[in-house]
């Protein structure tokens, strides 16, 4: 017999939505979100939105890089502290 | 002799292999830290010079770029001479709720129809850097660096109830700010409906 899914109220899904989002929930709760989402047409703007806002967030990964120089600068006080790269 | 040479020579394949390759995201986090280039550098090679000092300590088998993070972390606050940030109590929940209330807003006013339309990276990268600690740390490696709550609280020394809340304000925090972006860059309608609806329905 399949599980039923517990129907949530919009109250609920919108304080877990984070945490569905950042896939923190367990199995179960993360399968109430996701019913409610499906079924609620005013909520559902609030997970794309904030999907959206996070992939783009997450993008700064891509943004923020590393300055070259720092690498060999590091390299280099390691070396003085007794680091040598593999042959 | 030979053989001290050959730990040496272990010691430093290994650190190679598993520490020096996530340089790029411990700089990420040092500069979220610092918001100043110049000392995240100076944090950067702190934490590496630490991490190569007691290498031994690290467990091959856990996640050394969470080891490395912890240490990042602790050299910044070594470098303020601060201590531990104060716990900052608030329901995690409410965030989330009162998140939705203020985007139900900005859905009526048609904000949220313009973000979707403009390039939100360089409004984002000013809001991040906008955020006071401690929610810039929890939004840093959550959603920048992709670590899960429970690492993220590892990383800060908090319970994970104390990372959502700061999280979910960090985020609540951008998010208004982005409405911010927008009404600067004249992107806000002058006037948007009032009282829709939905307003009160995830008051």
């Amino acid at each position: 017999m399949p599980d039923e899914i517990r129907s949530i109220d919009c109250n609920t899904a919108v304080s877990k939505l984070w945490d569905f989002l950042d896939a923190e929930l367990d199995d179960e709760k993360m399968r109430e979100v996701q019913k409610h989402l499906t079924e609620c047409s005013d909520c559902l703007p609030h997970a794309d939105f904030n999907r959206r806002f996070l992939t783009a967030l997450n993008e700064a990964r891509q943004r923020n890089i590393m300055p070259p120089a720092l690498r060999e600068q590091v390299l280099s006080a390691l070396a003085a502290d007794g680091y040598f790269p593999a042959r | 002799m030979a053989e001290r040479r050959e730990d040496e020579q272990a010691k430093n394949e290994s650190f190679a292999r598993d520490a020096l390759p996530w340089m790029d995201d411990v700089y990420r986090f040092a500069l979220s830290l610092t918001r100043d280039p110049a000392d995240a550098q100076d944090i950067v090679q702190e934490t590496y010079l630490r991490a190569y000092r007691s290498w031994h300590t690290f467990d091959p088998n856990s996640d050394c770029r969470r080891w490395l993070f912890t240490i990042c972390r602790n050299a910044f606050l070594r470098s303020r001479q601060q201590g531990r940030l104060e716990v900052d109590v608030t329901d995690a929940d409410a965030e989330a709720i009162a998140a939705a209330r203020e985007h139900r807003a900005m859905i009526e006013d048609g904000t949220d129809r313009l973000l979707a339309s403009v390039d939100l990276g360089p409004a984002l990268d000013r809001a991040l850097a906008g955020l006071d600690e401690p929610f810039r740390s929890a939004v840093q490696l959550v959603d920048v660096e992709d670590q899960s709550y429970e690492s993220a609280a590892e990383i800060l020394g908090v319970p994970i109830g104390t990372v959502r809340s700061r999280l979910f304000r960090g985020r609540r925090q951008m998010q208004r700010s982005l409405g911010v972006h927008a009404r600067d860059a004249g992107l806000r309608p002058a006037s948007g409906p009032k009282g829709s609806r939905g307003s009160q329905r995830h008051a």
